[in-house]
């Protein structure tokens, strides 16, 4: 499993983390780590320490992650990007819509 | 015979056994030819073509593994005649071995006909669904080869100054999902697009036709570069779904102006490259992908420099940077860089870039369309400049040329009074040819009459209502340092009130064999000596280039007649045009 999510231990996060590549071919995956996931208020916080590389399908999938995230009034963190993927970050100027630490 | 009856073919040494097999075929409603011995049914299958084949393994001349191997490798990858071994070898290795030759399924003697006839549709069943593929495949490839012929053949076969740019253009698929644009401006200006939508094949294209269109109707009708970005952002957000976006960078070159402007939209950086290979400049993106917000964010603002004549403005797609080798390394900017650099020093910059491509990646799969356009900042057609009157020597005197209306009043007249944060907002000069299309119809002779509207406006907003000198446009520092102090003062002027204005004011007089317009342009500036620089209050053409710059030294040759009044803040020019003569 490359997609793997938890629960923090306040419950008040939902943490996805992606290793190695980050593209098309985990659509579905990303997509179950999250679709479930209604509860309001709670903080999204993708972790992307592990993930070597990102496509622009996978900036699709973080902007359909942050639809998500909206309707049930939670808030999205992007979490500790590697170089290479925070350089695709910022090319798509990611930081501007969301926030990335 | 009915047409689609299936053919087997069994191949087997015991003429017994062949003759079972194909009554138990036949029960089935296949015809059957029958081989003796592995080569022969070799021989058989390349004549026949069968739609199934029945083969023992142990025969004479040839086994039947051989005969498989050789079967299957004229069959090719895509179809798919199922082959079921025949055998009484009831041993996992030649179960194995079965497979390994390339056979699809094995049958066991002793068996009932009743398994044998299962075991007959279930390969059958097989073999539809490879077929059904197959079809759908080829579906698919016509579907993509027709919008790839749209593309390259439609949309960008109408590029402008196609001979003048340089294009790298590799698609990952079938279909690039990139789209390279260009287009003429109505004043000589030229506009480019560089868009790389997420994805790639057909999926991605479905924005390339509305951006298209948008880019070349508004580049035509004057709109600014923002403008155009603006409109395109809400298109795509309307058009795409959410996961979809167009990453884009865009330029408007003016080559009388030696300036470019810029905006990048989630590309990598962009490049201007002086002739002798020196990055001058690079293009950061500044703005999220088009598609993603509903409108533009609010400090969305084009990047300005000046070029040289001989510079070369470059843009590329991740598809160049993240192109790997086996060892899975990315080929990167600096590797990109020195391949650009080299070649410019051979005027190949493409070429040089495709090389070193080639040699990094060797022969790995492409992941991504590539893709980059090469702009040279000089070189497009000159502005046509010979609209002025020029009256043919067959005319005789007692017939005037040009006849006005007898009490010479304008057939219309049109005013445009805009104050405050609408200079700053609003771009007047599209809306002001529109309303002349929508009055007189379209023609060639508003290209000048365009070119002079945004001079003279442009003049009056940069050096009458925001009061900037345009003598630090002459040199490097002092030009950026020029727009960002106009992009400052027009910042402030979004709080001012009534006080900043510019009225346009337009006056059409019908000729009989052309037109006149007279444009009245007043600003709310401070106005310059006009004494200084004029006499009897018109322009000597020498002079207009002192007065303000290179706009109006374009001006005076399009223009009648030119006059500033009113210590510089009000401009009256006028614009006569003939009709296309037609010499009977």
């Amino acid at each position: 499993m490359t997609v793997s999510s938890r629960t923090s231990g306040d419950g008040k996060e939902l943490i996805i983390a992606i290793e190695e590549r980050f593209d098309f071919s985990l659509h579905q995956q990303f997509r179950d780590a999250y679709n479930r996931v209604t509860t309001p208020d709670l903080t999204f916080i993708l972790d992307l320490s592990q993930t070597e590389y990102m496509d622009s399908s996978a900036l699709g999938m973080i902007l359909l992650l942050k639809d998500h995230v909206q309707l049930c009034a939670g808030q999205l963190i992007i979490s500790r990007p590697s170089d290479t993927v925070r350089k695709i970050l910022e090319i798509a100027q990611f930081q501007r819509l969301m926030t990335i630490e | 015979m009915p047409k689609n009856q299936k053919l087997a073919l069994v191949v087997d040494d015991s003429k017994m056994q062949c003759k079972l097999l194909s009554v138990l075929l036949q029960e089935e409603d296949y015809r059957v030819v029958v081989a003796n011995d592995g080569a022969s049914g070799v021989d058989m299958y390349i004549e026949h073509q069968p739609d199934l084949v029945l083969m023992d393994i142990n025969m004479p001349i040839m086994d039947g593994f051989e005969a498989t191997r050789r079967i299957k490798k004229l069959s090719g990858v895509g179809t798919l005649a199922p082959l079921i071994f025949i055998t009484s070898m009831d041993s996992e290795q030649s179960f194995i071995d079965s497979v390994e030759a390339g056979g699809d399924s094995i049958l066991v003697r002793p068996f009932t006909p009743r398994v044998f006839k299962a075991k007959i549709k279930a390969m059958q069943r097989i073999s539809d669904l490879v077929e059904q593929v197959k079809s759908l495949q080829q579906e698919q490839l016509n579907d993509a080869e027709l919008a790839e012929k749209m593309m390259s053949g439609v949309i960008e076969a109408r590029n402008f100054a196609l001979d003048k740019i340089g294009v790298i253009k590799k698609a990952a698929t079938i279909f690039s999902g990139d789209i390279q644009l260009t287009a003429l401006c109505p004043n000589g200006d030229i506009n480019v697009l560089l868009g790389d939508f997420t994805g790639h094949g057909l999926r991605s294209s479905i924005g390339a036709i509305p951006v298209t269109e948008t880019f070349r109707a508004m580049t035509k009708k004057g709109f600014s570069i923002l403008d155009i970005v603006a409109q395109l952002n809400r298109q795509m957000y309307t058009l795409l779904p959410g996961d979809l976006f167009f990453a884009a960078s865009f330029a408007c070159i003016s080559e009388h102006d030696k300036s470019a402007y810029i905006f990048n939209a989630g590309l990598p950086e962009g490049y201007l490259f002086s002739d002798s290979g020196l990055i001058k400049n690079r293009f950061n993106s500044t703005h999220p992908p088009l598609g993603i917000l509903p409108k533009l964010l609010p400090d969305a603002q084009l990047e300005v420099v000046q070029v040289m004549k001989t510079d070369r403005l470059v843009f590329i797609t991740d598809g160049i940077v993240e192109a790997r080798n086996k060892s899975g390394d990315l080929f990167g900017f600096p590797r990109f860089e020195k391949a650009a650099i080299d070649g410019i020093f051979h005027k190949k910059l493409v070429d040089s870039v495709l090389n070193s491509l080639d040699d990094f990646c060797q022969h790995c799969d492409q992941e991504d369309d590539i893709s980059l356009v090469e702009v040279p900042c000089s070189g497009w057609q000159a502005v046509e400049l010979s609209h002025k009157v020029a009256i043919p020597e067959t005319f005789t005197e007692e017939e005037d040329f040009f006849v006005t209306t007898p009490d010479s009043s304008p057939s219309w007249t049109y005013h445009l009074h805009l104050t405050g944060r609408l200079l700053k907002t609003i771009n007047p000069i599209p809306l002001v040819m529109n309303q002349i299309n929508d009055l007189e119809g379209a023609g060639e002779h508003w290209q000048s009459l365009y070119t002079i509207l945004t001079e003279l406006f442009i003049n009056g907003l940069d050096h009458g209502v925001l009061a900037l000198n345009s003598s630090l446009k002459n040199s490097a520092e002092g030009f950026s340092q020029y727009f960002n102090e106009r992009s400052s003062r027009l910042d402030k002027l979004a709080g001012s009130g009534i006080d900043d204005f510019i009225r346009i004011a337009l006056q059409y007089y019908p000729l009989s064999h052309g037109g006149k317009v007279v444009i009245n342009i007043k600003d709310s500036g401070n106005g310059f000596d006009i004494l200084d620089v004029m006499k009897d209050n018109s322009i000597a053409m020498n002079d207009g280039l002192k007065l303000s710059g290179r706009g109006v030294e374009l001006v005076n040759q399009l223009c009648d007649t030119l006059e500033y009044q009113e210590q510089g803040t009000l401009v009256t020019a006028s614009y006569i045009w003939h009709n296309p003569v037609k010499l009977n």
